[in-house]
């Protein structure tokens, strides 16, 4: 048995060469590198917040254009979608609808993404967004993430799509899965436990020398656990080939977002709103949405809860920014006084913010 | 006056009144040979007499990857040198394009409407975004703004 101080030696020793299950244990939050290059970056939790989607969007862009600070920030959260904490609706334009909010790319076509006439008839809050990309439709079960990036503080990250999906990738989301998928094994219980005699030479320290340890390997396929792979294939985030978010991005004068919804989980008939797009990555084939979506939880669980789980998604992505950024975590009051400079977040929405309610009329 | 001296006072007459002509033309009331020009956050400006064509650069084109929309600025529009006057989606991203000079919009690429690859396939060409009649044409000197070959280091020097 390991003694617990050379635990996390041990194990970052091991990770070098073989795979393990990583231990997550509040140093792993608290822990600090002092790299003098790691950017700054200010991290917003808006898990709880209130903000309905579309607020978020609001605030997302305020700080992308117009932040006195210019800072970088990691942002996360889930929304409710259509429940609006700021904004209101006594012109009519945003409507109440607590079951999803369709949310299209600033170029989006509704005649020909959505199944208009369902959308209509079943009266779905359709936004368009300030950010590329295509249709998602956002319920309760959507996770979100976003980085605003300067070029300053990300002189290696070219301030164009594709460096920035494989940084989002090779950075952060590339942590975040590897770690969810082993406490999923972990959690599974079908753990494949191997012994090895530690050498002072590459791993432990002298004192450990000719003992023996049990280690933890994440060969899922001897343990039984069949839990499919992230990668950025094409523009999507996939697991296995199915994808399970939708990456967008805006990119401005000395800097970049990049936002990402992943599915949780949703309500099958939403997807029904959305037709099959012409353009579509080659990895998609023909597929309708149900063959060629994944939700989360399908994948990783829902152990205890879907809450808890949920709380879990962002606990690895808290983990993966503080191991890249130099974070400083900022209130949502603080984050909203951008919004509040620029004359509120109705004043925003109403003015030069561009994501707008899609009229259908 | 002599003969001599009346045919010198009308061939200079005729010079001046020439030159006046040549002078009031509009090419030459904002008089330059101005070939193009870039911003570092790769728009391009050609001048001729007092409109801008803006677009984006082959280099811009290339690295956005394809373009699937553009947003068509409203002609009679104001806009601000350094503001953004509109944006080009490509795949997932959303890029502000940025005015290199102040004006108004007098003229818009209609084509890119339902042809947007036009901005791939030519953007200094056939690509072009908008036309924008200056207000400020002494704006044409200003620091930022970089000849091809400048251009060509910046981007060297950036890679």
């Amino acid at each position: 048995m390991l003694r617990y101080s050379s635990i996390s030696s041990t194990f970052r020793k091991l990770q070098r060469g073989m795979k393990c299950i990583r231990l997550h244990t509040n140093d792993a939050i608290n822990h600090h590198h002092h790299h003098s290059t790691k950017p700054k970056v200010s991290y917003l939790d808006l898990q709880n917040s209130g903000l309905s989607a579309i607020e978020r969007l609001c605030l997302e862009e305020a700080l992308l254009r117009h932040d006195p600070l210019n800072r970088s920030w990691a942002i996360v959260g889930t929304h409710e979608p259509t429940e609006q904490m700021h904004l209101h609706n006594e012109d009519g334009k945003i409507r109440d609808n607590n079951s999803c909010l369709i949310i299209l790319g600033i170029g989006g076509k509704p005649e020909l993404l959505l199944d208009v006439d369902k959308v209509k008839k079943d009266n779905v809050l359709t936004v368009k967004r300030f950010s590329g990309g295509g249709t998602v439709v956002i319920d309760r079960n959507s996770l979100w993430t976003t980085f605003i990036g300067r070029t300053e503080d990300f002189p290696n990250v070219d301030p164009y799509p594709r460096s920035i999906m494989s940084w989002s990738a090779n950075e952060i989301f590339d942590k975040v899965f590897q770690n969810m998928k082993y406490d999923t094994i972990h959690k599974s219980g079908k753990v494949l436990k191997k012994t090895m005699v530690v050498d002072a030479k590459s791993c432990g320290t002298a004192q450990d020398s000719g003992k023996t340890i049990t280690y933890i390997a994440n060969d899922d396929s001897s343990a039984g656990v069949d839990i499919p792979d992230f990668r950025l294939e094409e523009n999507d985030y996939i697991l296995g080939d199915r994808k399970m978010g939708g990456n967008a991005q805006a990119i401005v004068k000395g800097g970049w977002l990049h936002h990402t919804s992943f599915l949780f989980d949703y309500e099958d008939e939403n997807m029904g709103y959305l037709t099959l797009p012409n353009k579509r990555p080659e990895y998609r084939g023909d597929r309708s949405h149900d063959d060629f979506l994944v939700k989360l939880k399908s994948v990783y669980g829902s152990d205890p809860d879907d809450d808890s789980a949920k709380r879990a998604f962002f606990y690895h992505v808290k983990c993966a920014a503080f191991d890249s950024f130099e974070m400083e975590e900022v209130l949502l009051k603080d984050a909203m006084k951008v919004v509040d400079n620029l004359g509120g977040m109705q004043a925003w929405f109403d003015g030069k913010c561009r994501t707008k309610v899609v009229d259908f009329e | 006056m002599s003969a001599a001296a009346t045919m010198m006072l009308r061939t200079a007459s005729k010079r001046c009144f020439m030159q006046a002509a040549r002078l009031n033309t509009p090419s030459f009331t904002t008089s330059r040979m101005f070939s193009m020009k870039f911003l570092d956050s790769h728009e391009y400006i050609k001048v001729d007499g007092d409109i801008a064509t803006v677009g984006i650069s082959d280099h811009a084109q290339g690295q956005l990857g394809e373009v699937v929309y553009v947003e068509i600025p409203e002609i009679d529009e104001e806009v601000e040198k350094g503001d953004s006057f509109t944006n080009v989606e490509s795949v997932k991203a959303a890029s502000d394009v940025y005015a290199p000079v102040s004006g108004t919009i007098v003229e818009v690429n209609e084509d890119l409407d339902s042809s947007p690859e036009i901005l791939n396939d030519d953007p200094e060409g056939k690509g072009w975004i908008a036309k924008i009649k200056m207000s400020d044409p002494s704006e044409l000197d200003s620091d930022d703004l970089m000849d091809e070959e400048a251009y060509k280091k910046f981007l060297e020097e950036s890679s």
